[in-house]
């Protein structure tokens, strides 16, 4: 086999002394796809802010494409390169054009000049279907439009990796699947994506695995169809009655 | 926004000016009385002011005699006519008083374009200041160029209120920046460190700080280390400066989300990378009132340098209306004197109401 994209072994993380992640053992491929899910509180996003080292882990190992993530700055930075990530409130810059937003990491941080990461930033925009509002400021967008534009952002500094951290969670419910299409565009295109939503319908579509996650444990991973069809722990199961339930 | 609201006429019926005025100010008996007296009241005042000001008023030059003698009681501002060189330049030499004021309208129009969007770049901005300070100090000093050496001792007026203000701000706003960087570093002893020396700053008196500074510190310091009394004031006023508006900018950044620091990091940003691009620009946007505000308050203060002997534009014009031929005329002065602090607050003020608008403070 190939080296994984992430590879997370004996893994844990405390708040204090809140140990809000236990052993966590985990490899996600090149190329596959993940959704994480799980009740509020069980470490999802934790799981995910500590693949690019948005928070610390305390002990064990996490390898993005054999990068391992310590307290060397530079690995740190290059893995954050190679791994996009998309939050739940999009965090647009807010003084900065859509274009600037999307400009302004691959030429400070990837020294590709301004000319050519406008052109791609264009391509990137275009793909998520705004290249229109290239030249407005984030406050005049949708919510929906915003979380593309994010999107965009990650994309345009070329990552192998997409952190999706409940992306579709702050948007209203008409702006849902806007956004969804992007992703499962993506997805479509081979990108190594992990997810935390609870967007079960796109879980079902694109992912290869899906994690269910409580009290900071991996409690139950499986593919889709088995995952929600027959699902082998009690949580789980709970779990999943629950989110159909309404 | 949607296009099916009732149209509504452009323009209101136009209203008579009558009809206004009598439902505004004269609805009732009781009303209208109180109109009538208070408008009877501000007309004497405005009245008073005029007549005083500008009708029963004195302008001529060197007509002291003729102010002591007016039996209608004007404005004497032939003091101001006489002895303005003393308010604008101080003890500055007669003869080489015009290279005060080139350096002077120097300063400003470098504050003037320093407001324009298009000097706003980490070079234009600091190459801008940098010829503007010595542009003014060859001016101001001499010594080169032919041109005959005034000492700092013998700076005075406007020029050096200006000069004192823009060297404070400039030294104090990257001081400030990096104070409040230092006071928010992850490193616990260098925030509490920091913290340390704001909070003890601030809490000394201004004054205090410049008498220190002017008096005190030629005896601790090693010689050649001390420079002139005037650096040492201002390098002083400055670190008092950086401590105020340093909290200002951290109060600036603790206002943004933290979404804003971490969407940088996950982009790959390095430290000053987010600092410089991210945190900083958004920090003074939040910060800009209050900022604003601070200037207006060093620019005032720097009057307070008069203690260590020298005489910035309030204190010349005490100077220049205290001889026995013109303390009869004080008042006139104060208010030339307060004209000028007037002129360069207001526009300090408008230019932040300006930016606030351009900035979009408080839209989001």
């Amino acid at each position: 086999m190939t080296e994984p994209a992430i590879r997370i072994a004996s893994m844990h993380k405390y708040y204090g002394s809140f140990h809000a992640l236990k052993d966590i053992n985990l490899e996600i491929a090149k190329g596959e796809k993940v959704v994480i899910c799980g009740p509020s509180g069980s470490g999802k996003s934790t799981l995910i802010r500590c693949i690019n080292r948005l928070e610390e882990h305390h002990s064990g190992v996490i390898e993005v494409n054999g990068t391992p993530l310590d307290d060397n700055v530079d690995n740190i930075d290059e893995i954050r390169r190679e791994a996009g990530m998309v939050f739940q409130n999009f965090n647009l810059f807010p003084h900065m054009t859509v274009l600037e937003n999307c400009t302004l990491a691959p030429v400070l941080a990837r020294k590709i000049d301004r000319g050519a990461a406008e052109e791609t930033a264009m391509r990137y925009l275009a793909r998520v279907k705004i290249p229109e509002q290239a030249h407005k400021y984030p406050g005049e967008l949708s919510g929906g439009q915003q979380q593309r534009v994010a999107i965009a952002r990650a994309l345009c500094m070329a990552p192998e990796i997409m952190l999706f951290d409940e992306p579709t969670s702050a948007l209203d419910p008409e702006m849902i699947s806007e956004v969804l299409d992007v992703m499962v565009g993506l997805a479509e295109e081979g990108m190594t994506m992990v997810c935390v939503t609870h967007e079960m319908g796109f879980a079902r579509q694109v992912a290869d695995r899906v994690i269910f996650m409580a009290e900071g444990r991996i409690i139950e991973q499986a593919p889709p169809d088995q995952f929600f069809d027959n699902p082998q722990n009690e949580r789980t199961r709970t779990f999943l009655s629950q989110i159909v339930g309404h | 926004m949607p296009a099916h609201h009732p149209v509504i006429p452009a323009e209101l019926p136009r209203q008579n000016v009558l009809t206004w005025l009598r439902s505004r100010y004269f609805a009732t008996r009781r009303d209208a009385a109180v109109t009538i007296v208070f408008a009877a009241f501000v007309a004497w005042i405005l009245w008073s002011l005029i007549g005083w000001a500008l009708l029963d008023a004195t302008f001529a030059p060197n007509a002291g005699e003729v102010c002591r003698e007016d039996l209608h009681g004007g404005a004497c501002w032939s003091v101001v006519s006489t002895r303005w060189r003393i308010v604008l330049f101080g003890l500055y030499p007669f003869e080489e008083q015009w290279r005060s004021a080139i350096a002077c309208i120097v300063m400003v129009i470098v504050a003037v374009l320093s407001c324009l969007p298009w000097f706003w770049s980490a070079k234009r901005l600091p190459l801008l200041w940098t010829a503007g300070f010595a542009i003014f100090y060859v001016l101001m000093r001499g010594g080169f160029f032919g041109l005959a050496e005034v000492t700092e001792q013998n700076w005075g007026g406007l020029s050096l209120t200006i000069f004192i203000f823009a060297a404070v701000s400039l030294l104090g706003m990257p001081l400030a920046i990096v104070f409040a960087l230092l006071r928010r570093s992850s490193l616990p002893w260098i925030a509490r460190t920091m913290a340390l020396v704001i909070d003890v700053i601030r809490s000394l008196p201004l004054l205090s700080i410049m008498f220190t500074f002017a008096i005190v510190l030629p005896f601790v310091l090693p010689e050649g280390l001390t420079g002139d009394k005037l650096y040492r004031v201002i390098v002083g006023y400055a670190l008092f400066f950086a401590c105020y508006q340093a909290e200002i900018i951290r109060g600036g950044m603790q206002a943004l989300p933290a979404g804003q620091e971490e969407a940088a990091k996950a982009l790959g940003l390095g430290y000053w990378h987010r600092i410089g691009y991210i945190i900083l620009p958004q920090a003074f946007r939040n910060a800009l009132p209050p900022t604003i505000n601070q200037f207006v308050i060093t620019f005032k203060e720097t009057s307070l340098v008069t203690i260590i002997g020298f005489f910035d534009v309030m204190a010349s014009g005490r100077a220049a209306s205290g001889t026995a031929d013109w303390n009869f005329a004080v008042v006139e002065m104060y208010v030339f004197v307060g004209l000028i602090f007037f002129v360069f607050v207001f526009s300090l003020s408008r230019y932040g109401a300006y930016l606030e608008r351009r900035l979009g403070v408080g839209r989001r």
